[in-house]
């Protein structure tokens, strides 16, 4: 609790406390914890002087927010008209089908959080998937399992992402 | 002051007007669903379209928001306009399509029905049209409610979907709607009062006399707030005379006096008032 | 770092050191340009890299090293051809370079001059191997403005790009020109807005500085939010000092001190690069106070996007840097009267400001003599879809599509048949083959019913479902409206539920002129451009593809066969080796045949999901 106050007082500093700067606060705090925690909107909110109303309809309008913790990896698959054009949708349901996991969502066993963007701006390499930013080009459904399953295992990147934290 | 024609009916308004004060003004009725004169248009149902002349082509604008900073003509009857809102009606019927009040307005427009079927889902009708929360946020100053997600998932909700902390449970938002997608619900064995479908909830003040519910503890506190700072400053009319007193003191010999008051329900204090008045 | 004093307390200073960077001797020095461009990346190129420095070390350890340097760069243009690696002075292009291929090149061709053929691009005509990328058709057909130093200079180093003349322009507006002379040589180039709608650059700016009140801001658009259009990203990440010395210019004519550059949020390199590159000229004083001794001040500041397409509009973009949702607002008083925060605010697209410098040190005349009437300049496309030769280019206004897609992008890959273009991104229209011959300039394409956009060029051909591709970009655009008003948010969801029903086969008698009374409402009601303009894609395929619509409405059938359902699967007895793969695989067991005789599919047990077309290794399984 003390640490995220900490937390979030670097944050609002950072930005000379402007609540213009609303957003880029909110997208380092996503940085830091992954998602957006409620407790730290709260703070945050509270920090700011702005209803946290604000915050929370910021949250749920740009895409890129979460309000759940991601999973250990993070994986995008471009929807983009290229890439659909190329067959994504089918990768796509593949993924999801493998994986159990519902566009936007995280599997089960956190291993990854799945979501489809528009575009990622590498469109010659059509369909693109992008894992931990790592851009894989002209994936098949067949190659983007195959990269997801080597994904190594929940906790050994969670241990990995503590470890760098901790440098 | 410039010139807004309306249909061929001319009146004059200040500048920056919009054209549906001036249609007010010259009482032709332009209808309108997100517009609540107390404020500010966003102009977001899109009901409110009218014809204006631009010399070589008329352009399709919101009558609620557009501002006559010059001489205007503008066409609220002709047929694109006429189309226009008949259009955008029978899109909010689809989505609503059990609100009697759209229902009511649809018929007033000379609209019969829609013919797209309902495929939007509405939170107990609710059009978005905002007013909700413009006046928790303009009006109250609270923001307890708000619109989370976008484009078809758009609603109207508290932070979190969760019962508001920052509600206080005024019923304003209830009053504005136009659609009755709001409720004020009075939980009378709980003492308490429920905006829904928000779900947040607010003590209830109850007379000391009768136990009736008087109105939510917070906006007595806010009231008295906002009250007890405005009109005790001056402070000649503080309770026990104290003229010069700094600022805390003179609120806080004035705030238990207003409370006092406020612990009787209006009928109990009408008869306790009567009460003194008979036998003094 | 940079090797130059802190700040440059005056133009005069500045130019002493750029003339000397400007003028080194560089005889003798060989380098290896080698593209860093996302799509280089995604290929490895960063280990290509590192290969290349570890080269480089062993040599200098043999004394063998002389002058030899790698430069990292932003996107050379061929992506299709990706990673691209060019070594200097002889300007050798090598493309599709591989790890193991490294070595070789240093060798041969760094040390030893010569190029090493194996790879080298092939002329698929000639079948000739071209040594240098302006032999390359991609290539010769362009005229590089914009991207002129992209692929050239390293974007994160500052003195790069003043070495390749950068700073110049601005030098020169400050020295020799009023605001009033920088608008009116903008006017002459009649250069108009690179975001989409193609506004006359100058005649905003003149509003804007003829705006009451202030601070005036001015804003770069790098939201590029159109779903297959990296232009903005390449020059941002290419050469990101272009658009911050146009940015400069351009603030300097209107009366601004605060910039913003609004960077997508999928775009981390750029956001990246523009950092360092803003930081560098704070340093040395081409932003910040009294810019080179003058008095004249600017900043710019990096927003990130959340993810939201809809806030490359203006006015939802404003409302994203004040830190609320970007919801987009009524525009009956201008954005260069109150814009953000509701003080004049001038904002363009970001290829528009990085035209700028080069207006200025060639002249408002020059600029005009390239393009149409009316279109001027060049215009950056990325080029892609189902092409021979994906990636970037830039043309002159004017081109023929046929020429970008036939010249440049060396036609429909895997020899299929063209069927459309897509321009002008979700907003845009599908443009049929007889009208390639159509001209790249803002009239045309909007008479086509499409539009310029920034500059998205997605070529399809004819196993598009051109009905599946307008429900696509329903679908994109419902996913991506704010919904803050009645018609974008309650027409889309319609629009989309019929697209549906049609691709499904459920499609009725009327549902086309449906579409058309909805995008009728959409256009004439809608709060902002992303409402009035999303019917165009459905519109320009009823226009050009009723056929296909009538099809699948009327005969329940796909002719593009993409629309599950609506086409049936065969086997070719004659291609069918009886492999049994199939048979296997399929989930319903619709498949029977013995080994090694042709197989067949039961089409009343068959639930067409594809499988044994997919598996088939002799491509015996047709869709018809
Ligand atoms: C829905 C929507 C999305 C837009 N997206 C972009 C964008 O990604 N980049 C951009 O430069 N302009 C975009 N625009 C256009 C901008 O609103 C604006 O016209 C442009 O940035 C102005 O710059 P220009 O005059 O230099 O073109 C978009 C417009 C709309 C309606
Ligand atoms: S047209 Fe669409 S994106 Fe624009 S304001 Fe309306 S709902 Fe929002
Ligand atoms: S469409 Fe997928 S990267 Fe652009
Ligand atoms: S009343 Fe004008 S748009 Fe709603």
């Amino acid at each position: 609790m003390n640490q995220d106050s900490s937390l979030i007082e670097q944050i609002v500093e950072r930005y000379d406390r402007d609540v213009g700067m609303l957003i880029p606060m909110m997208q380092d705090l996503q940085a830091e914890c992954g998602y957006l925690p409620t407790d730290s909107l709260r703070a945050l909110a509270k920090r700011l002087n702005v209803p946290l109303m604000r915050l929370y309809a910021v949250a749920t309008f740009y895409a890129s927010f979460r309000l759940a913790p991601k999973g250990a990896h993070e994986v995008s698959l471009c929807m983009g008209t290229v890439c659909y054009l190329k067959g994504s949708a089918g990768i796509s349901q593949a993924i999801c089908k493998e994986f159990k996991v519902a566009p936007s969502g995280t599997t089960a066993d956190r291993l990854f959080t799945f979501t489809a963007v528009n575009c990622v701006g590498a469109c010659a390499l059509a369909p693109v998937m992008v894992v931990d930013g790592k851009y894989y080009d002209g994936v098949t459904s067949e190659s983007a399992l195959e990269i997801l399953q080597g994904l190594g295992p929940a906790e050994q990147a969670a241990q990995a992402d503590a470890k760098e934290a901790a440098e | 002051m410039p010139t807004v024609t309306i249909d061929g009916h001319s009146v004059e308004v200040e500048r920056g007007a919009t054209v549906l004060d001036a249609a007010r003004y010259a009482g032709i009725w332009i209808p309108t669903l997100c517009y609540h004169p107390a404020l500010s248009s966003e102009a977001s149902c899109r009901l409110c379209m009218v014809e204006l002349d631009r010399g070589d082509w008329r352009q399709l604008v919101t009558a609620c928001n557009y501002p006559v900073r010059h001489d205007v003509i503008v066409y609220v009857m002709s047929e694109r306009a006429q189309q226009a809102r008949r259009g955008v009606m029978e899109l909010l019927l689809a989505r609503s399509p059990d609100s009697q009040e759209l229902k009511e307005l649809a018929e007033r427009m000379g609209v019969k029905g829609t013919l797209w079927p309902k495929v939007t889902e509405s939170q107990r009708n609710c059009i978005l049209c905002g007013l909700c929360v413009r006046v928790c946020e303009q009006i109250i100053g609270k923001s307890a409610i708000g619109f989370a997600g976008r484009g078809a998932d758009r609603t109207v909700a508290a932070p979190f979907r969760q019962p508001s902390e920052d509600c206080i449970g005024c019923g304003a938002c209830a009053a504005v709607c136009p659609v009755g997608t709001i409720e004020v619900r009075v939980h009378k064995d709980e003492c308490e009062v429920e905006i829904s479908p928000f779900k947040s909830r607010v003590k209830l003040l109850v007379c000391k006399q009768c136990g009736a519910p008087i109105l939510s503890t917070q906006v007595c506190e806010q009231a008295l707030r906002n009250v007890g700072w405005a009109t005790c400053l001056p402070m000649q009319a503080c309770s026990q005379g104290n003229v010069g007193m700094g600022r805390k003191s003179a609120h806080a010999t004035f705030w238990p006096e207003l409370r006092k008051r406020l612990r009787l329900c209006p009928k109990c204090r009408r008869l306790q008032t009567a009460g003194r008045v008979a036998s003094p | 770092m940079i090797d130059a004093p802190a700040r440059f307390a005056s133009i005069a200073d500045f130019e002493g050191f750029a003339r000397s960077l400007r003028s080194q001797d560089r005889t003798g020095t060989r380098s290896v340009r080698l593209c860093m461009g996302t799509g280089c990346q995604a290929k490895g190129a960063a280990r290509l890299y590192e290969l290349f420095e570890e080269a480089i070390e062993s040599a200098s350890g043999r004394g063998r090293a002389g002058n030899i340097e790698v430069k990292p760069t932003g996107c050379h243009g061929l992506c299709q051809r990706s990673p691209i690696v060019v070594v200097e002075p002889a300007g050798i292009f090598y493309q599709q370079v591989e790890e193991p291929d490294v070595a070789e090149i240093f060798r041969e061709t760094v040390l030893g001059g010569r190029a090493v053929p194996r790879l080298l691009y092939q002329d698929p005509e000639s079948g000739r191997k071209l040594e240098a990328a302006e032999e390359i058709p991609f290539y010769k057909v362009q005229q590089r403005i914009v991207l002129s130093q992209n692929g050239r200079i390293d974007p994160t180093k500052i003195t790069d790009y003043i070495a390749a003349g950068g700073y110049s322009a601005l030098v020169k507006a400050l020295t020799s020109m009023t605001p009033e002379e920088v608008i009116a040589e903008v006017e002459v180039a009649g250069l108009r807005g690179r975001g989409g709608g193609g506004f006359p650059t100058a005649r905003k700016w003149r509003s804007c500085r003829s705006a009451a009140g202030g601070p005036k801001y001015v804003i770069g658009n790098g939201d590029e939010g159109d779903p297959g259009a990296y232009m903005d990203r390449s020059l941002m990440e290419g050469n990101p000092h272009s658009v911050i010395e146009g940015m400069l210019i351009g603030a300097y004519a209107i009366g601004s001190e605060k910039g913003y550059i609004y960077v997508r949020n999928e775009y981390p390199l750029a956001v990246k690069y523009l950092r360092t590159a803003i930081s560098q000229a704070q340093e040395i004083g081409l932003l910040g106070e009294n810019i080179l001794g003058t008095s004249f001040s600017f900043d710019i500041q990096i927003n990130r996007g959340g993810g939201a397409f809809v806030c490359g509009e203006s006015t939802a973009l404003m409302a994203s840097l004040e830190g609320r949702p970007g919801e987009p607002r009524a525009k009956y008083v201008h954005t260069v009267e109150s814009g953000l925060w509701g003080k004049p605010t001038n904002l363009n697209n970001v290829e528009t400001w990085a035209n700028i410098p080069h207006i200025i040190n060639r002249g408002g005349k020059w600029f005009a003599g390239i393009g149409t009437e009316k279109s001027k300049g060049t215009k950056v496309f990325s080029l892609v879809g189902k092409i021979a030769n994906s990636g970037l280019v830039e043309v002159p206004m004017g081109i023929t599509l046929r020429r970008i897609i036939y010249e440049i992008g060396g036609g429909i890959r895997d020899g299929k048949k063209f069927k459309a273009v897509q321009t002008g991104g979700p907003s845009g229209g599908c443009i049929p083959a007889e009208h390639l011959d159509a001209r790249v300039d803002y009239e045309e394409l909007t008479n086509l019913g499409s539009m310029m956009g920034s500059g998205g060029l997605i070529v399809m051909d004819e196993d598009t479902c051109m009905v599946n591709i307008a429900r696509y970009f329903t679908d994109f655009l419902l996913n991506e409206s704010c919904g803050k008003c009645t018609p974008c948010r309650e027409g889309l969801a319609q629009m989309r539920h019929i697209l549906q029903g049609i691709t499904k086969g459920d499609g009725q008698a009327g549902d086309v002129e449906k579409l058309q009374a909805l995008a009728e409402i959409l256009s004439g009601t809608a709060l902002c451009a992303l409402g009035a303009t999303a019917a165009n894609p459905v519109l320009s395929t009823i226009r050009y593809f009723r056929d296909e619509y009538d099809a699948h409405i009327l005969d329940r059938r796909c002719p593009a066969k993409e629309c599950r359902g609506l086409f049936i699967y065969q086997i070719d007895a004659e291609a069918c080796k009886g492999c049994g793969i199939c048979l296997k695989n399929c989930p319903v067991d619709a498949i029977t045949g013995e080994r090694k005789a042709p197989h067949v599919i039961d089409e009343q047990k068959c639930t067409r999901c594809g499988t044994c077309w997919e598996k088939c290794p002799f491509t015996a399984v047709l869709k018809v």
